[in-house]
């Protein structure tokens, strides 16, 4: 009996014939409050919209209001491979031409003439800076040719595949762009440095593949960025800004084995040692040629 | 007889209490209970916790195999682990520590009302707890009492318990706790009090901040003498719309005494207040001393000895109601009346009886030289009237003519219509010729004048209304409760009661009232205009239902005489039928239908039975009608805080949830982290969750009607959903501005989930074009979850500001503890170092917090508007539907304790 109860309690809560009341409201009960939701999410919607407005208002264009999470710019590689690992066959094109042709898009931005047609030669070994003066602002900033040609053997120009197919592959390093960011200090250029990558085989017991990565060599020479390219002033200011690149190239790595190779940036203002962040100033990843010979 | 016992003296208390060092108390063991560590593992493992040991363990799995792969990339998933396992550990204990306190709470209440016997030791016969009983004991049980021990019954008339045992034989044998339904005071004798297990009594369990809510209002109403025994009572209470109250002992005082009296040609009043503390009338007339000699005279009653030092209302009497009214009386106006009588030597008395309706005795005069004998009479007043032919006025003996007499009749008519008990009092002084010193006075033959007598005065009783209960029924009035009276007493005093403490107001007219009045026939009423209504047992057992239903609708002003306890039972039916949830007092054997019948049974602890207070929800330590009211009172006030505390517990949830609605549909990096929700749930949320259950009374609480429990439910009203989302929106505000501020504008933002969750993505460009690695993107993230949390945490606190009160505006509560918690603990999160690592909060910029604030504020403004409006226009119902809906997903969710919780809600 209770439960019939109960049962016909939630019909009739659910529609009251008598009061006609459709779920405890009749008709204009419920427009009334449909009105009264209407409004008010009208009014909640234009509150959010306009707080937001206001707090665009706030920022700057052309730099952010913070930084502090930038303070170590982070380094990467190109060609990415598959979770930071570059494995191929030497003998397979097929294994490595789709690294030669993401280092090819990645390299097109860089080709000589679209540098020159877009840039400017800058003068190197300085920080090229362009600040706006109190009430002109200095826009749009100019950029500082990167031309390919300066990757030299892992320009692709002279190689096509970038020393793939020859088992001396190209890997090319990138710092992140950080606005304002002028690395290197007292004129000494930040440069990139490639070590095996040490690792753990036991207790207190440190390996790395020395003797495997064999030689490697850097482009442009010494590995450095050139002070020219800094600093950042943002893609809405400097919009043809080309990153400064590094390549470096394995000249006679041992095939058939997998080698941890890490790369850092020295300069001596970039804090390169977080020990959270294995993107923070360095980058390593994983190389491993494989061969039939 | 066995065990050795005198039957008439029962035992010796020497030896009781050996038996009683060597046996131990009379008590039943009490059932063993769950061990404490089961009830504190059973906290480890409800449902949510073991959900939390599952995600704990699979976070360790996790963390292993991170180590024995030999890379560990990061304790993440460790500390995870240990604050999942402190989360539950935490909360265990403190759900433990709840319910320990709660058990206590109850377990105590039990102290509060001990059973008693009347046991009969050294021939005397003394009121003893039950658990000091003995082997062997004697013992007396009268109809309603519990049975104290095992027993086996010696002498017995008409005895009928429920279930009795060995029924054939002489002396039945009885179990402790059978309710010995009638039969007189009987004598039994203990047998073997043996110590069987008590039933184990299951507890309802509720959620915790219901249960810390009931058990610390049922701990409030027991130091207001409401013991409950059923903690859901408490709640029932505060819903209660119509009150059924016995006028004895709980309206009034259960103690004639003196109200009027009438001497002179009018009537004066007396001091009827408990403590003394009113006025008395003019004593200074001759009549009132001769009206005063034969009050204290022609009076069997006597004070028990040894009580100098009891105020003299509260002594003890030897006698019955009215002459233990006058005796008191006439010790309070006049002086020591034992004195006083042996003064007036007493020669022969002729008792009470109800044919003759009068009581006299002769007396000596004080003046030894006066040889006269004095003749002291009472009784009816149309019997003394009969009996007199002179009437004392001024101290001057006037002939008792027409005149006099109408005025006696008027003055009769008069205390009589104010339900008081009249008595008329009159004397002589015997001849001295015919009645010599020495004459023998012969009560039978009645050899002495009894008529042409002088008749001093009336004196009226009536048992008074107790103080505070006038100032109770107001309250209950202003609180929508109707209070309707239930006794088996005449009408006329029953109505003059109730006029008097104003369960009849002034003004109210029944329809016997507006008949006489208009002169017309009684049938002729409008019965709609008569507010009161007494009916009385007879009339009642003529109506059918349907007839007490339309009177209980159409007369607001219920009093209902003569009625048996029987009756009581329809009565609460009637009011249950009329949709009223009814709380009912009670206190003899026969009220326990109605007790049990009631929403609420309110058994009194002074006056009931046994078997009244195990029918009862909730008992009367004092009797008191007032008592009900505060219980009244604090059933609301629950009721209100449990509505704030959950009010409170789902406004917080919504700014939970959208984040986590917006990161799938919206697919914003997430705006809130996991570790982030356990602290606001279980840290900053514990305390203003659990203060606001403790929150006083609105000032106004008592000044609303009763809510419908069909309706009015824990969370339906002013639960606004306009708030939940602009608390949503204002955290979120606040996580865009982080985000914005750091680079990623909001259309950037929106749809950016999977690139910035991408692990190998380490060159994400953000709005300026500045690239960011992974790491830098997660601790970005962490920002933003300590931005969430620092909104909600300022949203919290403009939720407790509103929550504290729900009708009344804020600013009379101080809150300023609850908002100094919540700054410091999240203060301390935010900046206290190795945070970022461990749980996931990220020192931020003193701005954020700052962000929330216009939202916080405007939240605060709304509620303010609300209340305003709940002010003006009460009773409104708010969103009733999408609440329940609400509710019910919700329930959904958290199956946890919520199943217990939501029978108790709907």
């Amino acid at each position: 009996m209770a439960k019939g109860d109960k049962k016909n309690e939630w019909k009739e809560f659910f529609w009251n014939p008598r009061t006609r009341e459709f779920c405890g409201r009749t008709a204009s009960s419920w427009g009334l409050i449909f009105l009264f939701y209407l409004a008010f999410y009208i009014f909640l919607a234009g509150m959010f919209i306009l707080t937001m407005y206001v707090m665009l208002l706030t920022l700057d264009d052309n730099k952010p209001t913070y930084q502090d999470r930038l303070a170590t710019p982070g380094l990467m590689i190109r060609p990415k491979g598959e979770e930071m690992e570059i494995i191929y066959a030497k003998e397979n094109t097929e294994s490595w031409d789709t690294h030669v042709q993401a280092l090819n898009s990645f390299l097109s931005p860089y080709n000589d003439s679209v540098q020159e047609q877009k840039n400017y030669a800058c003068k190197p070994d300085q920080y090229f800076k362009q600040e706006d003066s109190d009430s002109v602002k200095n826009n749009p900033k100019r950029s500082c040719q990167f031309r390919r040609s300066i990757l030299e053997d892992c320009s692709g120009l002279t190689d096509r595949y970038y020393g793939y197919d020859e088992g001396k592959p190209c890997i090319i390093i990138k710092l992140n762009r950080v606005i304002g960011m002028l690395p290197g200090k007292d004129g000494q250029a930040p440069s990139i440095s490639c070590a095996p990558k040490k690792y753990k085989i036991g207790k207190d017991e440190w390996i790395d593949d020395t003797d495997k990565m064999g030689e490697v060599a850097y482009f442009p020479r010494n590995g450095t960025f050139n002070l020219m390219y800094f600093p950042y002033y943002g893609k809405k200011a400097q919009v043809n800004y080309s990153q400064p690149l590094v390549a470096i190239k394995f000249l006679n790595i041992t095939l058939n084995t997998e080698i941890n190779v890490e790369c850092k940036i020295t300069a001596n203002n970039i804090p390169n040692l977080n020990e959270r962040d294995k993107f923070a100033g360095r980058v390593s990843f994983k190389l491993r040629i494989n061969s039939r010979n | 007889m066995r065990y050795s016992t005198s039957i008439t003296k029962g035992l010796s208390s020497t030896f009781a209490q050996e038996v009683l060092e060597r046996d131990g108390p009379n008590e039943l063991k009490p059932p063993k209970g769950t061990p404490e560590y089961v009830k504190f593992a059973r906290q480890l493992a409800g449902g949510l916790q073991c959900l939390m040991w599952v995600a704990a363990v699979i976070c360790f799995i996790a963390f292993g195999i991170e180590i024995s792969k030999g890379e560990i990339s990061g304790y993440d998933d460790l500390y995870l682990a240990i604050t999942l396992i402190a989360v539950v550990v935490v909360t265990g204990c403190f759900g433990y520590y709840q319910e320990f306190k709660s058990t206590n709470i109850i377990a105590s209440f039990k102290n509060l009302v001990p059973q008693q016997a009347l046991v009969i030791r050294d021939g005397q016969k003394n009121q003893i707890n039950a658990n000091l009983l003995v082997v062997g004991d004697l013992v007396e049980i009268k109809g309603g009492d519990r049975v104290p021990a095992d027993i086996r019954v010696i002498t017995s008339q008409g005895c009928k318990v429920p279930n009795i045992q060995n029924t054939p034989r002489t002396h039945p044998i009885l179990f402790r706790s059978t309710v010995w339904l009638s039969g007189t005071e009987r004598i039994c004798e203990c047998m073997f009090p043996c110590k069987e297990l008590e039933k184990e009594t299951l507890q309802s369990v509720y959620f915790p901040p219901l249960q810390v809510c009931l058990s610390l209002t049922a701990k409030r109403l027991a130091r207001k003498n409401c013991v409950v025994k059923n903690l859901e009572a408490v709640e029932t209470l505060g819903s209660t719309s119509v009150l059924c109250s016995d006028k004895t002992g709980t309206l009034t005082q259960n103690r004639m005494t003196v109200a009027h009296l009438w001497f002179d040609n009018m009537i004066h009043a007396a001091d009827t207040t408990e403590d003394q503390s009113g006025q008395s009338f003019d004593q200074s007339s001759e009549t009132w001393r001769a009206l005063g000699r034969v009050a204290s005279l022609c009076n069997r009653a006597v004070f028990k000895p040894n009580q100098e030092t009891v105020p003299i209302p509260k002594r003890i009497v030897v006698g019955d109601a009215s002459e233990t009214a006058l005796l008191k009386f006439t010790e309070l106006t006049i002086g020591n009346i034992i004195d006083y009588r042996g003064r007036f030597k007493k020669i022969c008395e002729v008792p009470f009886n109800s044919t003759n309706k009068f009581q006299l005795s002769i007396h000596e005069l004080e003046d030894p030289l006066d040889l006269r004998y004095l003749l002291v009479m009472k009784g009816a007043p149309e019997r003394i009237l009969e009996r007199c032919s002179t009437i004392l006025i001024k101290g001057q003996e006037l002939p008792l003519d027409e005149q006099w007499k109408e005025a006696f009749q008027t003055a009769y008519m008069d205390l009589g219509g104010l339900g008081e008990r009249v008595l008329g009092f009159c004397h002589i002084y015997l001849n001295e010729k015919e009645f010599p010193r020495g004459y023998t006075f012969d009560t039978d033959e009645m050899n002495f004048t009894t008529s042409g007598l002088c008749f001093a005065g009336l004196i009226s009783m009536i048992d008074p209304p107790r103080a505070t209960v006038p100032d109770a029924v107001m309250k209950c009035r202003t609180a929508g409760i109707r209070v309707v009276m239930v006794t088996g007493d005449h009408p006329i005093t029953a109505r003059a009661i109730a006029a008097n403490v104003g369960i009849i107001s002034e003004g109210s007219e029944t329809v016997e009232d507006i008949a006489t009045r208009l002169r017309i026939p009684v049938e002729q009423v409008k019965k709609s205009d008569a507010r009161a209504c007494v009916i009385n047992g007879g009339q009642l057992k003529d109506m059918t239902s349907d007839e007490l239903d339309d009177a209980l609708r159409n007369h607001p002003e219920m009093v209902f005489a003569r009625t048996s306890p029987q009756q009581k039972l329809i009565i609460v039916e009637s009011c249950q039928r009329l949709g009223s949830i009814v709380a009912v007092t009670g206190d003899g054997v026969n009220d326990s239908p109605a007790l049990k019948k009631a929403d609420i049974g309110i058994a009194m602890g002074i006056a009931g039975s046994d078997a009244a207070k195990n029918a009862a929800d909730m008992i009367l330590l004092d009797d008191n009608f007032a008592s009900i009211v505060t219980g009244v009172e604090q059933g609301r006030l629950i009721f209100d805080n449990l509505k704030k505390s959950i009010a409170y517990t789902l406004t917080k949830n919504i700014p939970e949830l959208t984040p986590y609605l917006i990161y799938i549909t919206v697919s914003v990096p997430l705006p809130l982290g996991c570790i982030t929700i356990l602290f606001i749930e279980l840290a900053t949320d514990i305390f203003p969750s659990v203060s606001l259950a403790y929150e006083k009374a609105e000032s106004d609480i008592m000044h609303l009607k009763p809510r419908n429990p069909r309706r009015d439910r824990l969370v339906n009203e002013a639960l606004a959903v306009y708030s939940y989302f602009q608390i949503g929106m204002m955290c979120f505000t606040d996580y865009f501005t982080a985000m914005a501020q750091e680079g990623w504008f909001p259309l950037l933002c929106v749809g950016l989930r999977s690139q910035w969750e991408d692990v190998r993505l380490q060159d994400l460009q953000d709005s300026y074009g500045q690239e960011w690695t992974y790491s830098q993107r997660l601790y970005q993230e962490y920002t933003c979850y300590t931005v969430f949390f620092v909104s909600i945490e300022v949203c919290q606190i403009a939720d407790v500001l509103i929550r504290k009160t729900r009708r009344l505006s804020a600013f009379q509560q101080g809150f300023f503890r609850l908002v100094l918690f919540q700054l410091c603990l999240g203060n301390l999160l935010c900046y206290c170092p190795g945070m970022p690592n461990i749980f996931n909060f990220m020192p931020i910029r003193v701005q954020w917090w700052f962000v929330p604030l216009p939202y916080g504020i405007l939240i605060f403004v709304y509620d303010e508007i609300r209340k305003l409006a709940v002010r003006r226009h009460p009773g409104s119902k708010y969103h009733t539907y999408f609440v329940k809906l609400f509710v019910h997903s919700l329930i959904f969710f958290f199956g946890h304790h919520w199943d217990k919780t939501v029978s108790w809600l709907c």
